[in-house]
């Protein structure tokens, strides 16, 4: 139906992506907010002594301003300097992840719809199989049973389980891309499947895999600070997930240490809600039919 | 062939695979760690006073549960026990039964998750189609854009935190965990039941905020984008009642791809919540999944995750099978090139 020249209109368009999405007010009040809250932290966190990292170099339990910008915990850390640490390792998860997942997922997604046949009867079912299990599930399984694992073994361990929903998506859009024009005369001038795929098809991807990282790139902060408050994160490092296991573990929320608990919910929240305006961005600049209203 | 047949087909295949694919996952990977799920019992018989010989009991468990054989061994002796329909026996609760476990802690979940389900469906809902319809002349209600996108955008377990600081710390309303005061007898007594719904309330409300954003957000974009459509101006030409137009036109329309939604999550009840249920130690199927999990209780690991699993895998199968008679629209391509 209507869908053929809308997409039509992006490919011809596409050297304006940036720029659209530039103009978009909920990508770039999203995307600011997000990398505000990430460049203090690196850069405040470059700046801090190391040795103020360790447990002890605080007074405890200080409320916020009184020597510390948002207090100090049971253990004589600052809230603040921990969250310098935090979030950039937060940050990392989710990069890495939502990297694993999308690039793994836009292969199986390539070579099933490329392809077609058996390959594709095969992997479908693969996509829908792990589509429908929910991940979070098996995550925890796996997380229980290799205890302690480290920042980027987290990582990659919930990318390993972000692949699905890109998959589905790339084998929707290239078998719709593959019956046409250019595609065939690629092939008609010999080709092969590989070049099609990177050469032809792949940049046409860009826009649904920007999409779908940022998605991959919520779930899995989301799947980490999960894992991490059932005590099965990173626990050597931190993480904003393991700030909050931490201030639980010492019963801050009991102890009326709000200051504790609190700092990590809210960079959490407002965390996932920079990305998800980043996000909506995303999706009205590549379906320019959500842009009516809102 | 008859395509529907056809397709049913196809959707039975992908039922059958995830069980099976899942429930392989689940059988090795517990196995491959090392640890020795045995220790949970001899925990449990040192607490009670217990006193023998700890390595030949071991081994006497072992070969109880069939540790002792192949792994490849146990894998398919596993399946024949299940098609008996023979969950096993847990082993961090010896001598219990894992699918009375199951059934016990089932209620507690599926009571948890479907009342909340559907207050956030259809409060969600109504109030999305109603601010959606109005659109710039909703006022102050317009509001509740902003505050569902914050409410869908923070994890639940997040919301639970901030619930159990306001209402069970700073204003000590409601309990703080369990399903029931400790010491209360189970019974149907307005006492008992007045405990329990008291102890739902924070856990409830968790999940219930967050979901409600999700119905709000999804039914007003729906409601929005129907506003344009022929047949709705076309009734608004013919002056029938705006009142009329927005219940028995639009909302009417909207509700084909909100019921989807609805079964879908209905499809997630059972493993919902888990966070939640570890949060305030509700005795419900997640929380007994994620004690298994800690002590290495693999029958009790696999019959919960198998209880989970069928329950979306069924849920999907249903939503599939129903579509096509729903919605004329949908052709059946096998392949599902969507």
């Amino acid at each position: 139906m209507a869908v053929a020249p809308v997409q039509d209109a992006i490919v011809e368009s596409r050297k304006g992506v940036l720029w659209e999405l530039q103009r978009n007010r909920k990508f770039t009040i999203g995307g600011a907010i997000f990398l505000a809250m990430l460049l203090i932290a690196l850069i405040s966190g470059m700046m801090i002594d190391p040795d103020l990292r360790k447990s002890g170099s605080f007074p405890q339990r200080l409320p916020p301003g009184e020597g510390t910008l948002f207090g100090t915990t049971s253990l004589g850390q600052s809230v603040a300097i921990q969250l310098t640490e935090a979030i950039p390792n937060s940050v990392q998860v989710g990069l890495i992840a939502a990297a694993v997942g999308t690039i793994l997922g836009a292969l199986i997604g390539f070579v099933s719809g490329y392809f077609g046949g058996k390959v594709d009867n095969v992997l479908r079912i693969l996509i829908d199989v792990f589509l429908s299990v929910p991940s979070l599930l098996f995550l925890i399984l796996i997380a229980a049973l290799l205890r302690g694992v480290g920042v980027t073994a987290m990582a990659l361990i919930i990318g390993a389980f972000a692949w699905p929903s890109p998959a589905r998506q790339v084998r929707a859009q290239v078998l719709s891309l593959k019956e046409r024009g250019f595609v065939q005369v690629a092939r008609l001038s010999g080709m092969n499947g590989m070049e099609i795929i990177l050469i032809e098809l792949m940049p046409h991807m860009f826009q649904w895999l920007g999409a779908n990282f940022v998605n991959a790139f919520i779930a899995a902060v989301l799947a980490e600070s999960g894992l991490s408050i059932l005590g099965l994160g990173p626990s050597r490092e931190m993480t904003l997930g393991m700030m909050i296991y931490w201030a639980l573990n010492y019963s801050a929320i009991f102890q009326n240490l709000w200051w504790w608990w609190l700092a990590p919910v809210i960079t959490l929240m407002a965390l996932f809600l920079s990305l998800y305006l980043v996000h909506i961005g995303f999706d009205e600049v590549s379906n320019p039919r959500l842009r009516t209203e809102g | 062939m008859n395509p529907y047949i056809r397709y049913i087909g196809e959707r039975l295949i992908l039922l059958l695979a995830t069980i099976f694919i899942s429930m392989t996952v689940v059988f090795f990977v517990p196995r491959m760690v090392p640890g020795e799920p045995m220790n949970a019992i001899f925990a449990n018989m040192a607490a009670v006073g217990g006193s023998m010989n700890a390595q030949e009991m071991i081994v006497e468990y072992r070969v109880r549960f069939g540790l002792d054989r192949p792994v490849w061994v146990q894998y398919l002796s596993f399946w024949r026990e299940l098609a008996q329909g023979n969950l096993g026996i847990s082993i961090s609760n010896f001598p219990s039964e894992v699918s009375g476990m199951l059934l016990s802690a089932l209620p507690w979940t599926l009571g948890l998750l479907t009342v909340t389900t559907l207050i956030s469906w259809i409060a969600g809902s109504v109030i999305g189609a109603v601010i959606g319809w109005r659109g710039r002349k909703a006022g102050v209600a317009r509001l509740m854009v902003p505050v569902a996108l914050v409410l869908y955008t923070t994890p639940y377990y997040i919301l639970a935190l901030i619930l159990v600081f306001v209402f069970a710390f700073h204003w000590p309303i409601f309990p703080l965990s369990g399903a029931y005061s400790v010491g209360m007898r189970p019974g149907l007594n307005t006492a008992f039941i007045v405990d329990v719904v008291r102890h739902a309330v924070l856990p409830a409300l968790s999940i219930l905020l967050v979901s409600l954003g999700w119905w709000f957000l999804s039914m007003r974009s729906l409601i929005i984008s129907l506003k344009g459509e022929d047949y709705i101006l076309n009734a608004e030409a013919m002056g029938i009642k705006e009142r009329r137009i927005l219940w028995g036109y639009a909302f009417r329309n909207a509700l084909l791809p909100q019921t989807t939604g609805l079964a879908i999550s209905l499809g997630h009840i059972v493993g919902g919540a888990l966070i939640t249920e570890v949060i305030f130690a509700y005795p419900g199927i997640g929380y007994r999944i994620y004690n298994a999990i800690k002590s290495l209780d693999y029958p009790l690991i696999q019959g919960g995750v198998l209880l989970i699993i069928i329950s979306v895998a069924l849920a999907n199968f249903l939503i599939d099978a129903a579509y096509p008679l729903i919605d004329p629209r949908i052709r059946f391509e096998g392949s599902g090139g969507s």
